[in-house]
C-alpha cells in the first residue's frame, strides 16, 4: 500500500518552475517523484536540471501566457510524457510593475489576458483528459495580495506598491480554483491554491532590508518566508494527504492575514 | 513513514485531546504512523488501552494517560507528568468535545455543560501546553473544530430524519476556529504556530447516518461524497510537522469542497 502523503509512481507537471519558488518545489518533486516536467523561459529549465542535478525532471521551454497556443502545445508534451497525475502552475505574467496613478489601462488588460485565459485553458485541457482516469489534484497559486490589499505605507521610494493588476488576477486565481472544483469535483479531480504571504526574493532582500523588516513585523511569525517552506504545503494538496481538500486556499503566510 | 519525509512527526512529543470518536481513532493512527511520540489524553483511560495497545503491536509509540480538561489542576499535572517523563512538548492536538446538547430547545443547563469543556476547557489546555512550547521557543497546536463553525445549520440536510443539530457545536467551533488566530498571534512571536483543521461531515461505517442523509449531504460537496475518518489525518499531521512552518493562523477545511460551493 502507497502512503497518504507519498508521490512515488507519480508524474507532476511545474509551470514557472524555475523561479525563487518554483525551483524548490521542482527539486523537491525530482526526489519523490516518478517523473516531473518543469516549464519555463527559454533555457531556464535546462540550466536548472544541470546545476542541481536532477534526474527525473524534463525540462521544457513553454510561454503558458499565449492561451491561444496552449492547446497544441500541451498535446505535444502529453504525448511525450504522457498526462500528469498532479499541475503546480506559478506561471502567471507577472504585474505591470506599475503605480495606480501611472498604469494605462491596456497594461492592466495585458496582465489579465496573460494570467487568466491560459490558466483556464491550461485547466480545462488537463482536466478533461483526466476525467477518463478519475483522479488528479491541480494546485494553483494565489498570493495574500488576492485576499487583503498591500499596505503602500511599506514600500519607500523608489519602490512601487505591488500593483494593482496583480492582485485582481491573483484574486480571480482563487475564484477560477473554485469554479474548477465543482466542476470537477464529481471527476475525483482536486483544484486548490496556494496563497503565499511574503516570500521576497533573494535580489529584493538584499537590495531593500528595511522592507524586509517591515514585512515580518505584518506576520504573527515576525519573519519573512523562506522559499523551502513553500513545498511543504504543496506537497500536501498535491497527495493523498488531502484526498478531502478541493475548492480551498490554503494560505502561507506566517500569520498575514490571520490578524 | 521514511524520516527525511517532510511530514515526518518523528522525534516529535504530541499530545492529543479527545481520542474514543470515530474520528479521536483515526487521528491517533495518523499521528503514531506519522512517527510521533503520541500521548493520548482523555478522562477515562480504560477506553483507549485497546487502541493504545494495537498501535504498539505495530510497531508506533502511543501511550495513554488521565485528565480533566474542565480543571486546570489537572492539567497542569498531566503537564508535569509528560514533561518529566518525555522533557519536551513538541505539539497538541485539541479534538476533545463534550455532545451535551441535541436540540435547540434543551435545557440551559446542557448548554452551560457544553461551555465548561468546550470553550472553558479547550482554552485552558492550549494555554497550559501552549505555554510550555512558547518556553521552549517553538511548536505547533492543532485545534480540531468543524464545518459547522463555518456556516449555519441546514435543516434539509436532517429533514426526515432522526439526526438534529446541536446549537451549543455551531457556537463554540465557530469561537475555536478565531480563537486560534489570536492564539497564533499570541504566540507567533515565540516560534508557536496555531491552526486549526474544520472537518466536514465523517461517514461512520459502523453506525452509518441515515440514506437520505448520506445522499443530500454528498450534493453539498463538490465531491459528492462525506469524508472518511481517515482522511483528516493529513491535514492534522501536515500541521504538526516542519511542512507547515510558514502556516499559522489558518483555518483549513478538510470538506470535500462543502464550503467553498
Amino acid at each position: 500500500m502507497i502512503p497518504w502523503h507519498s508521490l512515488a509512481g507519480k508524474s507532476v507537471w511545474v509551470t514557472g518552475g524555475v523561479g525563487h519558488l518554483g525551483s524548490v518545489i521542482t527539486a523537491e518533486l525530482d526526489k519523490q517523484c516518478r517523473q516531473v516536467a518543469c516549464f519555463d523561459l527559454p533555457g531556464r529549465a535546462e540550466a536548472l536540471v544541470r546545476t542541481q542535478n536532477l534526474t527525473r525532471t524534463l525540462p521544457y521551454s513553454l510561454d503558458v501566457s499565449d492561451a491561444t497556443a496552449l492547446p497544441a502545445a500541451l498535446d505535444a508534451v502529453i504525448a511525450e510524457c504522457g498526462l500528469p497525475d498532479g499541475l503546480v502552475h506559478l506561471a502567471v505574467a507577472s504585474s505591470s510593475g506599475r503605480t495606480l496613478e501611472n498604469l494605462p489601462p491596456g497594461e492592466f488588460q495585458n496582465t489579465l489576458d496573460r494570467t487568466l485565459p491560459p490558466t483556464f485553458v491550461l485547466c480545462r485541457e488537463l482536466a478533461e483528459r483526466m476525467k477518463a482516469r478519475g483522479s488528479g489534484s491541480i494546485v494553483l497559486f494565489s498570493s495574500m495580495y488576492g485576499v487583503v490589499a498591500p499596505d503602500p505605507g511599506i514600500y519607500v521610494e523608489p519602490m512601487t506598491p505591488n500593483p494593482i493588476d496583480y492582485g485582481v488576477a491573483k484574486a480571480a486565481i482563487l475564484q477560477l480554483a473554485r469554479y474548477f472544483a465543482v466542476h470537477y469535483g464529481p471527476a475525483g479531480i482536486r483544484f486548490n491554491c496556494i496563497t503565499p504571504g511574503p516570500f521576497p526574493n533573494p535580489s529584493v532582500q538584499q537590495a531593500h532590508p528595511a522592507f524586509i523588516g517591515e514585512l515580518a513585523r505584518k506576520t504573527a511569525l515576525r519573519r519573512i518566508g523562506q522559499n523551502s517552506e513553500i513545498v511543504g504545503p504543496v506537497l500536501f494538496l498535491l497527495t493523498d494527504s488531502a484526498s478531502y481538500v478541493t475548492g480551498h486556499s490554503l494560505v502561507v503566510d506566517g500569520g498575514w492575514t490571520a490578524w | 513513514m521514511p524520516e527525511t519525509s517532510p511530514f515526518s512527526l518523528r522525534g516529535k512529543v504530541v499530545l492529543q485531546f479527545g481520542g474514543t470518536g470515530l474520528l479521536g481513532r483515526a487521528l491517533v493512527s495518523a499521528l503514531a504512523t506519522a512517527g510521533a511520540t503520541l500521548v493520548i489524553a482523555s478522562r477515562n483511560r480504560s477506553s483507549l488501552a485497546a487502541l493504545a495497545k494495537s498501535e504498539q503491536a505495530a510497531g508506533r509509540f502511543v501511550e495513554v494517560d488521565e485528565v480533566d480538561i474542565g480543571s486546570e489542576p489537572s492539567l497542569h499535572a498531566l503537564r508535569d507528568r509528560v514533561l518529566a517523563k518525555h522533557g519536551r512538548v513538541d505539539g497538541i492536538v485539541f479534538n476533545a468535545v463534550a455532545r451535551t446538547m441535541k436540540t435547540a430547545n434543551d435545557d440551559l443547563a446542557a448548554w452551560r455543560a457544553s461551555m465548561d469543556t468546550n470553550a472553558t476547557g479547550f482554552f485552558a489546555t492550549v494555554r497550559t501546553f501552549g505555554d510550555v512550547m512558547a518556553a521552549e521557543g517553538a511548536g505547533s497546536i492543532v485545534n480540531v473544530a468543524s464545518m459547522q463553525g463555518m456556516v449555519g445549520m441546514n435543516p434539509w440536510l436532517y429533514e426526515g430524519t432522526a439526526m438534529t443539530a446541536s446549537p451549543d457545536y455551531f457556537f463554540h467551533k465557530g469561537g475555536m476556529i478565531n480563537l486560534t488566530r489570536y492564539l497564533a498571534s499570541h504566540y507567533g512571536a515565540n516560534g508557536v504556530r496555531v491552526n486549526v483543521v474544520s472537518p466536514g461531515g465523517i461517514f461512520n461505517p459502523e453506525k452509518p447516518q441515515a440514506p437520505a442523509f448520506l445522499e443530500r449531504y454528498g450534493k453539498m460537496t463538490m465531491l459528492g461524497r462525506m469524508a472518511e475518518a481517515h482522511e483528516v489525518g493529513g491535514a492534522v499531521v501536515f500541521l504538526l510537522s516542519d511542512a507547515s512552518a510558514y502556516v499559522t493562523g489558518i483555518n483549513l477545511p478538510v470538506d470535500g469542497g462543502y464550503t467553498a460551493k
